[in-house]
């Protein structure tokens, strides 16, 4: 039985807009989309903002009615047996919401295992436990108010680990974290990972689902557009390298002018400050360089590198294609 | 439901009442509505009616610690609704397997607990303040009143706590709810005052109940069979308020899943 599984499921959100003349909106979040999770199995969910990646969580976790199609959590129905699925799972939404900041850790977590029906002789040791495995011991007894964000996140682990749940549920996790806090909260995943729990997790941070994930589904506009290991991803673009130019203020007709040549397979840009990281896509690798310096002709030009593909270029290419 | 879960609740609902209460009391609005305001109601009444003798001053203690009460009930259980919503906790509660009804219990229980402040703070003005010598006329038989009362107003808010979950601003119409049960309710003044048409829509209010029996023992010597009545009515009450909260929380939360009201985005 697989930890995990998603049949076409679908959900609509309905907003109601206009004052005098009112009219009901409709946007499809998550469009009919498919995948099984195995057991034990970290599963990454790739995509850009509003892809759908919340939504489908959200209703993998009883906390949204899907519009159509089925999910069944642990082998329970996510509609009709929420209560069976509840106690299963754990889940966490990026970010500091969902604790009580007028509380301070221990008893956040005392309140939570109440709610999960843990025995209070086993949270009482369970409790220290995990908040020396997530990096917070001897801080429990401090308003989670004072606690920085990455304390926050780190107890939100805690908060959905005091069930002992055999799957877990991350929504972009690292999302706001700084670079050292980030590190350390991928390392508790990976021991929860050894501990063989099932993680569903959503990020746009692809080395992050590249280091973590076994598999990955990429999903856009609310449908799943690949479905593979990150290496199998990066299959997509083994054909192709990518030429990163540093420029500074390159203007829009430019950028077109660079886009339009015919060996470019695709173009992405990331603004960097003063500076413009270029990531050009294409299957001729070095030798395509003069023919982009001179695309960039009278342009302040930095660092330019040739490298071998990401699973970010993957996801660039995948995800373009679509748009 | 078996006697495991039940013991299993009771512990949930006594540690939800726990951290409500620890929660609330560094909030400086809770401290107005359980503290503050019944204590203005309290001196308004107490100047007003100085002439009518310490009977009258018990009235009041208890009339203005039962608008602390429901004004608590009203006030922080809807608020606290809608402030889960707005902290993201909302999911949270209503993600875990304990019933969503028992965690507002718990809540509930925390704030009628809390709002006996207002009574102490009523007492304790009309006995320092205004220097009333104040008795309970039937001690015993209050303290057990005051705690059907109590259970009775925890159901009662229990009915209401599901439209708060599903509908973001009905807290604009909390204000509207507030005087009327006041007044319907017989807290400060009896409900022989008003029009006869508004006596059978008391009777259907079981915080009408509760002040009857709570001021019954407290300023007169209520007849115990009028007393076990007022009780009884408080129980059936309670119990059709449960049945009534129970199904409307599962048409209320399936209702907030299907239109994503448990959270703001």
């Amino acid at each position: 039985m697989n930890a995990v599984e998603v049949n076409q499921l679908r959900r609509i959100y309905r907003a109601q807009i206009g004052v005098f003349n009112r009219s009901i909106k409709e946007v499809v979040a998550v469009d009919e989309i498919s995948f099984d999770v195995k057991q034990g199995e970290l599963f990454g969910l790739l995509g850009p903002n509003g892809a759908g990646k919340t939504t489908t969580v959200k209703m993998l976790t009883t906390l949204l009615i899907p519009s159509l199609g089925s999910a069944s959590v642990a082998g329970f129905d996510v509609v009709k047996q929420a209560n069976e699925v509840r106690k299963r799972i754990g889940f966490i939404f990026g970010g500091e919401r969902g604790l009580y900041w007028r509380l301070s850790g221990d008893d956040n977590l005392r309140y939570f295992a109440s709610l999960y029906g843990v025995d209070p002789d086993i949270s009482k040791k369970r409790i220290p436990y995990l908040m020396e495995l997530v990096g917070l011991k001897g801080r429990g007894n401090e308003r989670v108010g004072g606690y920085s964000r990455g304390m926050k996140q780190r107890l939100h682990v805690a908060r959905t680990l005091l069930h002992d749940p055999d799957i877990l549920f991350l929504d972009e996790p690292t999302i706001g974290l700084d670079p050292v806090g980030a590190r350390e909260f991928r390392a508790v995943i990976l021991d929860l990972q050894a501990q063989k729990k099932t993680i569903l997790l959503t990020t746009h941070y692809m080395f992050e689902a590249d280091a973590l994930s076994d598999r990955i589904a990429i999903i856009n506009k609310g449908r799943v557009i690949a479905l593979d290991t990150p290496g199998g991803l990066k299959q997509h673009v083994s054909d192709l390298s990518v030429v990163e130019v540093e420029t500074f203020g390159a203007p829009d007709s430019t950028l077109e002018k660079l886009r339009s040549l015919p060996f470019i397979d695709s173009l992405s840009v990331e603004d960097r400050e003063q500076k413009q990281m270029l990531l050009v896509q294409t299957k001729r690798g070095a030798e395509a360089v003069p023919d982009v310096m001179a695309a960039l002709d009278g342009q302040r030009i930095g660092r330019v590198i040739v490298r071998e593909p990401t699973l970010e270029d993957a996801y660039v290419r995948l995800v373009g294609g679509q748009s | 439901m078996n006697y495991a879960n039940l013991f299993r609740y009771w512990r949930t609902v006594l540690t939800v009442a726990e951290m409500s209460i620890r929660t609330q009391f560094s909030d400086s609005f809770i401290l107005f509505a359980i503290v503050f305001q019944p204590m203005i109601i309290a001196i308004l009444a107490l100047f007003m009616l100085r002439e009518k003798g310490g009977d009258y001053a018990m009235f009041v203690v208890v009339g203005s610690g039962l608008t602390g009460l429901w004004s608590s009930l009203l006030f922080v259980s809807g608020n606290s609704i809608n402030s889960e919503r707005w902290t993201g906790t909302l999911e949270s509660l209503v993600g875990v397997p304990t019933p969503f009804d028992v965690i507002v219990f718990g809540k509930n229980l925390a704030n009628v607990f809390q709002s006996l402040l207002s009574m102490v703070t009523s007492y304790t003005l009309a006995a320092f303040l205004f220097g009333y010598s104040l008795s309970f006329t039937q001690p015993l038989l209050f303290m057990v009143t005051l705690w059907f009362s109590m259970f009775a107003f925890i159901c009662f808010g229990l009915t209401i706590a599901p439209v708060f979950v599903m509908y973001r601003s009905v807290q604009q119409w909390q204000n509207a709810m507030e005087f009327p049960v006041y007044i319907l309710g017989g807290f400060l003044f009896p409900i022989a005052m008003l029009p006869g048409w508004a006596t059978p829509i008391s009777y259907l209010l079981p915080p009408y109940w509760a002040a009857q029996a709570l001021h019954g023992t407290s300023t007169a010597m209520m007849p115990f069979e009028q007393i076990l009545f007022c009780w009884g009515m408080m129980i059936v009450f309670s119990v059709v308020d449960l049945i009534i909260a129970s199904q409307l929380f599962k048409v209320m939360l399936y209702k907030a899943r299907v239109e994503a009201t448990l959270d703001v985005d």
